[in-house]
């Protein structure tokens, strides 16, 4: 409790304070792509940047829906394996091939993809709130079980698609363009906006937020709280759904390393964009932004001389960290 | 479901085996410790090791294989220290890592055990009876010498390595003597952690960085995988090929059916566990000499000899 | 405790005494120019209303805050108090209003948070179990050092709070609304407790609302209003409803709305034999339409509990009938839906989001209302809350404050206005005015009464016995989880409820436990 809050005498609050910290993050992606171009010229050209912001795509949509969950006071941590574990799935039923003809076939793999999604949040989100177990211990377990489950379905090896031509023909949802905006961005943008839309102007969205302010008042004021944590994990699961979407063209295959921490890199991105990791804050774009940070941080380093290749780990946490600096002060001004 | 039921199915054969060994004499154990699944070339060992294992136990009725595998170099120690108390004859390991397994493996050795270590070499040689292990240093010098050869007059390269542990160090020190002399130039070289993914990643910021690229080595064809597709995507015609390693079954077809952009590869291959457990057992129950150091060689696959090398069957 | 008040400090020295105190939070002055000193063995009490500075004049004194000017003398030394570490060396001790415990450890280990007895490396818990045990029968508190806070009722936690304070050497201690939340017999005791501190020659500075506790215990009384002095006054002078005068600045004698005698309405509301496991063993009652219920009864008795359970808050069995028929609720939506709302006693941690906007807040449990199929209407939220601050009188300079922000009689009027927007047929409120200052008491009393007298049905769970005689129809008493009695009209007083509530009331009292019994 601050001394101020209780009694009338608060200092003045902040419509102010609430822009600067929501314009925080993209000031930090800013900074960073300054920083970018000083290192390296060719950083600033139009193909890097695409190529730097399509890769995104997987865990920026990934974050989105960790967002939902973060923002309602619960945690995640399955989210790599389920999408390996997804793409695993996927691809065995493209390889299984029960229907006729490229694009009808393709169109049925990504329902079903949404299915599994869907399940395996519904997984987490039942476990969590019928077994009243912290979401932490429960997803780390749904965590191995999708990481097992993946290597058990590719017998060890990878599952990578197999007919060539169906390979050709869902290329392009990862390759492919549409008007010069490359299909993942568009993904990502598509993703992002229907998040927004559903955290800030549905009810559902309002409820996410009350249940992770306060889960009691929450209850107090009718809200299902159950309920609502439960969906949130569902739409985690659909995040992690649309994202396979996209990864499986890219390489057609997936393996044991998959998704791998993948969950921290959605953590993380969720944190840099100004969601409160105990809840009850949750900005959208501010997670876009941060999910594009991640990623060029990686690729500054690939692109810059500086540092020895050993070094490269120390670099990015500590770019991470100045931008998580950055953020914080603007926010707390 | 299927998986389950034979693996409850063996756990019983392997426990009735157990209760059959202490009345008779000539049943014998043998412990195979291995990484997980954690890539595709663990993938292939860990696949191999399960597929000798029934081979084996087929060919020799009293013998019984234990596959443990584990994530860690941690979990590993402690998996030996359990295949220990159940009293083994013999261990078969693939260690995660050789520093941090030294120990546990010497103290299997020293409840009298025959001790097989397999690509990964202890930090005290004398603990193992038995050294089988591909050619790490052979792998990156006949990729080298492969690029030396075809680029007499020089040309550009780039490298993705795979994580900071000894094999990769081995591979890179193999390749600088291999291209040592020619008129090669290394523009870069990162970790791509033995990973699609990864290297999907840095390749494609290597194609933003450097405007001509010849060619490019990758310590392993899982990464090769992703280096393709972030050039098929770039449109770029500058890369004339690109050299992997392990001899990955889908790199290994593209070499025989002549794919330009993967001429050759060069073997490191994950059956080499194979190999050592098939030697094991040989000197446990038929008493021939074993004892000593394999080195499997790292053989450059090409067009010619491919199909040698090819096993459909493999998920690696 | 009459002989209280009677006993007139010594013209001492004072212990503390502060000149032109001023604090502004950025443009807004929160105090100006505050004048007053505490003479040792006296217990002098800062009365105001909510907003009036005092709870930020007392965070002043004991460090938290720095003053924008003035002066605070210390023995007649000019002191700068740098922190409330640097306050408690000094000597002057603060217990908070709000509970400031960590809720997984256990008594002792707060009391002893931060000054730990330790016997070489390890913690001498037995010493310290005994000292916490000490320290609370002091206080007349029979609370287990070794329970865990978090188990503790808002009550004892309060008593656990003061015990923590009083353990360090101290020649001033500062109370801030320490009885806001005791029964009266835990307030008498914890006035035994202050008197006996002023007997030892400690300056006492005394935040309340109740201003009969001020009158029997305070030897002087400083006012506060809209951030000024109004005065320091010989309490001996000064009856309560001059106090209020003084602190609202206009006549408020008349706390209570008049209210016709009611003839009950046909029956809206009958529970029976209702049974909240761990707290309630049986209860029944009926409400009548347009009827105001108080129930009255000791922390503990299983009142809020009882509510809750009706209302599907936690789980309960029993027959509730609403209208005749048979009902059910398994959540606060179901019985929201059947049109009847609960104001939780737990404001801040039950009823409003703190961290969240007025808007938020006020449209949380009907926005249904505020939705074109799944889509919200910002803008017909703001409309509700221009609509709210002006019915309720929500008093904020700003309207786009969190609701932490607000002062604690806002953020009931807050909380009421969310609650209304649902419509209800019956509201049931715990603990109305807790930690509410007399003018916003009034402004609710009467807003119960227009609720009533609209038709409407008013459940009122309270601890204060004033209130509930003052606003109810008829009031049931509870004790220990069972229907301890009912009363109403000539039979309204406080002496037949304290009878129920303490089960002095022998016959009586044990037939009707008897009657409802399982």
């Amino acid at each position: 409790m601050s001394d101020a809050a209780t009694t009338s005498a608060t200092p003045p609050a902040p419509r102010r304070e609430i822009d600067l910290r929501a314009v925080a993050p993209f000031v930090a992606l800013a900074a960073l792509l300054v920083f970018g171009a000083l290192v390296n010229p060719n950083f600033l050209g139009i193909d890097n940047l695409t190529n730097v912001i399509t890769r995104s795509a997987f865990i920026a949509v990934i974050a989105v829906g960790a967002t939902f969950v973060i923002s309602a006071g619960g945690l995640d941590l399955s989210v790599g394996s389920m999408a390996a574990f997804v793409a695993g799935t996927m691809i065995l039923f493209l390889n299984a091939a029960p229907v006729e003809g490229g694009v009808p076939m393709i169109a049925l793999a990504m329902l079903l993809a949404l299915g599994v999604g869907a399940l395996c949040g519904l997984a987490n989100g039942l476990i969590t709130t019928v077994g009243r177990i912290e979401p932490f211990i429960v997803t780390l377990g749904t965590m191995g079980i999708y990481r097992a489950l993946t290597i058990w379905l590719a017998e060890g090896g990878s599952i990578a698609m197999a007919s060539r031509d169906l390979r050709a023909a869902y290329r392009p949802v990862y390759f492919g363009d549409v008007f010069g905006v490359p299909i993942p961005v568009l993904v990502i943008l598509a993703v992002a906006a229907i998040g927004a839309f559903v955290l800030y102007r549905t009810r559902f969205g309002r409820h996410v937020m009350a249940v992770g302010s306060n889960e009691d008042v929450a209850r107090y004021s009718g809200i299902k709280v159950d309920r609502v944590r439960t969906i949130t994990y569902v739409i985690q699961g659909l995040c992690v759904a649309i994202a396979v979407l996209v990864y499986v063209p890219r390489l057609g295959a997936a393996t044991a390393t998959t998704g791998l921490l993948w969950e921290l890199q959605a953590i993380t991105a969720v944190v840099i964009g100004g969601t409160a990791l105990r809840g009850g804050v949750g900005r959208i774009w501010g997670t876009i932004c941060g999910a594009l940070i991640l990623e060029l941080v990686g690729n500054i380093m690939v692109l810059s001389d500086l540092v020895s290749e050993y070094l490269i780990g120390a670099v990015q946490g500590a770019i991470i960290i100045v931008a998580m600096l950055i953020q914080r002060s603007l926010a707390r001004r | 479901m299927k998986k389950i039921v034979i693996g409850l199915a063996a756990l019983a054969l392997a426990s009735a085996a157990g209760f059959a060994q202490a009345q008779e004499q000539k049943q014998l154990t043998m412990a195979v410790s291995i990484p997980a699944a954690d890539h595709g070339w663990t993938g292939g060992v860990v696949y191999h090791a399960e597929r000798e294992a029934k081979l084996l136990e087929e060919r020799y009725p009293g013998l019984d294989i234990v596959v443990k595998t584990s994530p860690d170099g941690a979990a590993q120690a402690n998996a030996l220290e359990d295949l220990t108390a159940q009293g083994i004859d013999a261990l078969v390991t693939l260690p995660h890592n050789s520093d941090e397994l030294t120990d546990p493996i010497r103290q299997v050795k020293d409840s009298g055990v025959f001790v097989t270590v397999v690509d990964r070499a202890l930090s005290d040689p004398t603990i193992q009876d038995l050294y089988v292990a591909g050619d790490n240093f052979g792998l990156g010098k006949h990729a080298g010498e492969y690029m030396k050869e075809r680029m007499t007059e020089g040309g550009d390269i780039v490298i993705i390595r795979g994580l900071p542990i000894v094999i990769d160090e081995e591979r890179q020190k193999g390749f600088d003597e291999g291209i040592a002399g020619s008129k090669l130039n290394v523009l870069d070289r990162q970790f791509g952690n033995w990973s699609r993914d990864d290297a999907f990643k840095v390749m494609q910021d290597y194609l933003a960085k450097y405007p001509k690229i010849d060619a490019v080595w990758a310590q392993d064809d899982d990464m090769v995988v992703g280096i393709l597709e972030a050039i098929e995507q770039s449109g770029r015609s500058d890369i004339q090929f690109v050299v992997g390693g392990a001899g990955m079954k889908d790199m290994i077809k593209r070499v025989q059916d002549g794919d330009k952009m993967v001429p050759v590869d060069v073997l490191y291959p994950p059956a080499m566990i194979a190999t050592a457990m098939d030697l094991t057992a040989a000197g446990l129950f038929d008493q021939n000499p074993v004892r000593g150091n394999y080195v499997l060689d790292a053989t450059l696959v090409t067009q010619e000899n491919a199909a040698e090398f090819y096993y459909p069957d493999s998920p690696f | 405790m009459s002989a209280l008040a009677a006993r007139s400090a010594t013209a001492a020295a004072p212990v503390i005494a502060v000149e032109g105190l001023a604090k502004s939070f950025g443009p807004v002055e929160v105090l100006k120019d505050i004048r007053f000193d505490l003479r040792p063995g006296e217990v002098q009490a800062i009365i105001g209303e909510n907003g009036a500075g005092k709870s930020t004049l007392m965070k002043i004194l004991a460090g938290h805050l720095q003053p924008t000017a003035g002066t605070i003398r210390l023995g007649g030394e000019p002191v700068k108090l740098a922190g409330p570490v640097d306050a408690e060396h000094r000597g002057i001790v603060l217990v908070h209003q709000e509970i400031l415990l960590a809720p997984d450890l256990t008594v002792a280990q707060n009391i002893h948070l931060g000054r730990e007895v330790r016997r070489g490396l390890t913690l001498d818990d037995k010493a310290m179990n005994r000292s916490a045990r000490e320290a609370l029968d002091g206080l007349g508190a029979a609370i287990d050092p070794r329970a865990v806070v978090g188990s503790l009722s808002i009550a004892q936690r309060q008593l656990v709070q003061i015990a923590r304070a009083l353990l360090v050497p101290h020649r001033i201690v500062i109370f801030d609304e320490p009885t806001a939340s005791l029964t009266p017999h835990e307030t008498e005791a914890l006035l035994k407790v202050i008197d006996d501190i002023r007997r030892r020659g400690v300056g006492v500075l005394y935040i309340s609302h109740r201003l009969p506790e001020v009158k029997l215990l305070a030897d002087r009384v400083t006012v506060l209003r809209d951030g000024r002095l109004v005065g320091t006054y010989e309490a001996a002078d000064l009856q309560p409803a001059d106090m209020a005068r003084l602190m609202v600045g206009r006549d408020v004698s008349k706390l209570y709305p008049d209210r016709a005698a009611h003839a009950a309405g046909k029956p809206i509301l009958e529970v029976e034999a209702m049974r909240v496991p761990g707290y309630v063993r049986s209860a029944s009652f009926t409400l009548g339409k347009g009827e105001i219920l108080g129930f009255a009864g000791l922390v503990g008795a299983g009142r809020t509990e009882l509510l809750e359970g009706i209302l599907g808050l936690r789980a309960a069995e029993g027959s509730v009938r609403l209208d005749g028929r048979p009902v059910r609720f398994s959540d606060a939506r179901a019985s929201m839906d059947a049109g009847i709302v609960y104001l939780s006693e737990d404001r801040k941690g039950k009823g409003l989001l703190l961290q969240q906007n007025l808007r938020t807040n006020l449209t949380l449990a009907a926005l249904d209302r505020f939705t074109r199929g799944a889509l919200l209407s910002p803008a017909r939220e703001e409309e509700a809350l221009t609509g709210a601050i002006r019915d309720f009188d929500i008093r904020t300079r700003r309207r786009d404050l969190l609701a932490g922000q607000l002062s604690g009689g806002n953020q009931q009027k807050l909380l009421l206005a969310k609650m209304m927007l649902l419509d209800p047929r019956i509201v049931v409120i715990d603990e109305p005015t807790r930690g509410i200052d007399i003018g916003t008491k009034e402004q609710i009393y009467r807003f119960v009464a227009k609720l009533a007298d609209d038709g409407k049905s008013v459940i009122v769970i309270s601890s204060e016995m004033p209130e509930l005689i003052g606003v109810c129809d008829r009031i049931i008493v509870m004790r220990e989880g069972l229907v301890a009695g009912e009363v109403s009209g000539a039979a309204m007083n406080e002496r037949e409820i304290v009878m129920l509530t303490t089960g002095a009331g022998e016959k009586e009292a044990a037939l009707a436990v008897e009657g409802t019994g399982p």
